[in-house]
């Protein structure tokens, strides 16, 4: 029997590797757009307004005198956040002297905020 | 003498097995992605749109102590002056033709004969028709307003803005 010319059977390898080559990278393309899906998903759940409102009313709350018209405020924006943002909100207003320490807690299960703020 | 000519064939086979074999394991893993890694950055733009477009009527004039645009809409119920800013400077845009973006809004109090939380309606540019892909702007503003209406109870009280917001 004759031997069998195998004398491309090279060429028919580098193939091969150029094939490999072109499969990681669609491998590549394939997983980038998984990854830029995740990451605005994860932008917009990230609750950067709800945190800023919450503060900013806060510091405005603050500036009110009486305590007794604060808590009622307070109480608001508890109940308020919780039904409306299902975020747990806590917060608690100390004078001292002629500033006021203000206490934030903020959590919706996923994210937690917690800040001391003292009145200039 | 072992022949090795044959070798080359195995390795051929071997290769052409792998390229099966991961051809198998992509279409098998293959996932849908039925939204795109951009989809959601309109939604974002809308929402700190709405957003920045809440906290300039919250901005008093000029720092002073008066009560902001918004503060004065929600105490005087003044429904048509809450359209015509957020209409305004919703689709105020750098180029001639406006936006076409479009809102709803209502506020939030807490009823505190009842214990509930309700809602009374702002004003909105349109009527909601329930096909809108609508964001959701928030902002917590202080009133000084009887909440709810006829209870008598007039104190400073934190009432949160909801606006839906959505591209026509």
């Amino acid at each position: 029997m004759a031997r069998l010319n195998d004398s491309a059977q090279w060429i028919i390898l580098m193939g091969f590797l150029v094939s490999f080559a072109i499969f990681f990278l669609a491998v590549v393309i394939n997983q980038s757009t998984v990854v830029g899906q995740t990451t605005a998903e994860s932008v917009l759940e990230f609750p950067k307004n709800d945190i800023r409102n919450i503060r900013a009313v806060a510091l405005e709350t603050s500036g009110i005198a009486d305590e007794g018209d604060r808590l009622i405020v307070v109480e608001d924006i508890t109940s308020i956040a919780q039904r409306r943002t299902h975020a747990i909100v806590s917060l608690s207003f100390v004078p001292a002297d002629t500033r006021m320490q203000v206490t934030i807690h903020y959590n919706n299960g996923v994210t937690e905020f917690d800040e001391v703020w003292i009145s200039p | 003498m072992v022949g090795e000519g044959a070798q080359l064939y195995t390795i051929e086979g071997v290769a052409a097995a792998m390229i099966m074999l991961l051809t198998a394991y992509f279409v098998v893993n293959a996932t849908a992605v039925y939204t795109g890694g951009d989809t959601h950055i309109n939604d974002m733009q809308l929402e700190i749109l709405g957003k920045d477009v809440l906290d300039m009527m919250d901005t008093r004039p000029n720092g002073t102590v008066e009560k902001s645009p918004l503060r004065l809409i929600i105490e005087e119920d003044r429904a048509d002056d809450f359209r015509t800013a957020f209409v305004a400077m919703a689709n105020n845009r750098t180029v001639a033709d406006a936006d076409r973006i479009n809102f709803a809004a209502q506020y939030f109090y807490n009823n505190r004969v009842t214990g509930t939380i309700e809602s009374n309606p702002l004003s909105s540019s349109r009527d909601l028709t329930g096909g809108e892909h609508a964001v959701r702007a928030t902002k917590w503003v202080i009133v000084t307003k009887e909440l709810p209406a006829g209870s008598g109870f007039v104190k400073d009280r934190a009432v949160l803005v909801e606006v839906l917001v959505w591209r026509d």
